[in-house]
């Protein structure tokens, strides 16, 4: 162990003078948990995301997007690989057990990813929206984090999500450039993820949140979403599209906008494993993994693992 | 498996750079890992993996009393503030 601290009251100073933390010192059990936690739902996000996107890469119209995806589902991959290394590398669980932990529907991911993506619409909704908001919350995680292996690796995580981000945004100009037909598809779509994405980043933080009081989060749930609100819903109707939130308006003193009043429920059954698509998405990844075994067999020292 | 550490190091500019770790059954797949995840588009062109349990590390409390050797430096005040005083008189 490098370093140990005697009180919490020591090791919250620590963190409260800008202190990172290493993966061998000796953190007080609580912020191992909590940041191990963090890190491995953030990883499950990543893999359950790149699944999605994977199921994507024959459909996807165009040679030069289908690489594009196929390029976004490897990075995300491999996001995945970096943050179980990370996060195995805290000593709470091994990556198997994520993963059996994933399969099994014992741990969480994204709200997101518990809805199915029926047309490409939704897809380029996903790109757009999705990507954008899961960007939002890393920056400001990567801001200012206390565990220093996650803070670097978020780094080069940071600088791929902005590819796909940009990507997103190109499929949105085309498809909003297009015919009415294909205009009236993404609409569709926008009225089926808006919320959803919105939601991504949970409700008002707690004023006794953990993860902002060990600097693991920087910045406050409804300080992102409200980032995101701020920078969609004017580019969204710029693009000519219809924000489906009944309750908008434009408050002119504040000069920013309002979406009205959020219905969380939605966010708790994705949280329960409840949402549209979870139990599917779940076997899905579930099969995908025993389908694979092989490969891990090939790449492995014969054992497996 | 084997923990693998990686390093990587841009041509011309940098020294070789700490950039994360990764798992592998052995050396000759643990660079093909570390090319697809960590040099996906060329953040580098050198690379080294080095097995976790190869690493020397030293102790905290062997490195850190060089934190505390002020005599191996030297902010060079007050010899600027002799030349200083010399080119003013001279004017």
């Amino acid at each position: 162990m490098a370093r140990s601290w005697a009180t919490m009251e020591d090791f919250e100073a620590f963190l409260d003078g800008g202190g990172l933390v290493e993966a061998d010192d000796a953190m007080p059990d609580a912020y191992r948990q909590a940041v191990f936690a963090f890190i491995e739902m953030h990883a499950n996000s990543e893999l359950m995301g790149a699944l999605t996107e994977r199921d994507w890469i024959p459909k996807t119209p165009g040679l030069r997007h289908k690489m594009a995806v196929l390029a976004k589902t490897q990075d995300e991959i491999g996001h995945g690989h970096l943050l179980y290394m990370v996060a195995a590398d805290l000593g709470v669980k091994t990556r198997t057990q994520m993963l059996e932990d994933l399969f099994a529907g014992r741990s969480r991911f994204h709200n997101v990813f518990h809805y199915r993506a029926v047309t490409w619409g939704d897809q380029v909704a996903i790109a757009f929206l999705v990507d954008a908001a899961a960007l939002i919350s890393q920056q400001a995680v990567f801001k200012n984090c206390s565990y220093g292996p996650y803070k670097r690796i978020l780094r080069r995580i940071i600088a791929e999500e902005g590819f796909h981000m940009r990507l997103g945004e190109d499929r949105m100009m085309r498809i909003a450039e297009g015919t009415a037909r294909q205009r009236q598809m993404f609409q569709e779509s926008l009225d089926r993820w808006f919320w959803p994405a919105l939601q991504l980043f949970g409700p008002d933080s707690k004023p006794d949140d953990m993860l902002l009081r060990w600097h693991i989060k920087s910045e406050r749930n409804e300080a992102l979403r409200d980032r995101w609100v701020q920078r969609f819903v004017p580019m969204l109707q710029g693009y000519g599209f219809t924000v489906p939130a009944p309750g908008l308006r434009w408050d002119d003193e504040a000069r920013r906008w309002d979406v009205g009043p959020i219905d969380w429920a939605p966010l708790r059954r994705t949280l329960a494993q409840g949402g549209p698509d979870s139990a599917r998405r779940i076997g899905e990844a579930a099969d995908n993994w025993r389908r694979t075994a092989w490969v891990r067999t090939a790449l492995s020292d014969g054992n497996g693992s | 498996m084997h923990v693998y550490e990686v390093f990587v190091k841009k041509d011309g500019r940098d020294e070789f750079r700490h950039a994360g770790a990764l798992e592998a059954a052995n050396d000759e797949l643990a660079v093909v890992l570390a090319r697809e995840a960590y040099l996906r588009r060329a953040e580098g062109d050198r690379l080294w993996v080095v097995r976790r349990d190869h690493v020397v590390a030293a102790a905290d409390d062997f490195v850190g009393p060089n934190a505390d050797k002020p005599h191996r430096h030297h902010d060079g005040a007050a010899v600027a503030a002799r030349r200083k005083a010399s080119r003013q008189s001279q004017q």
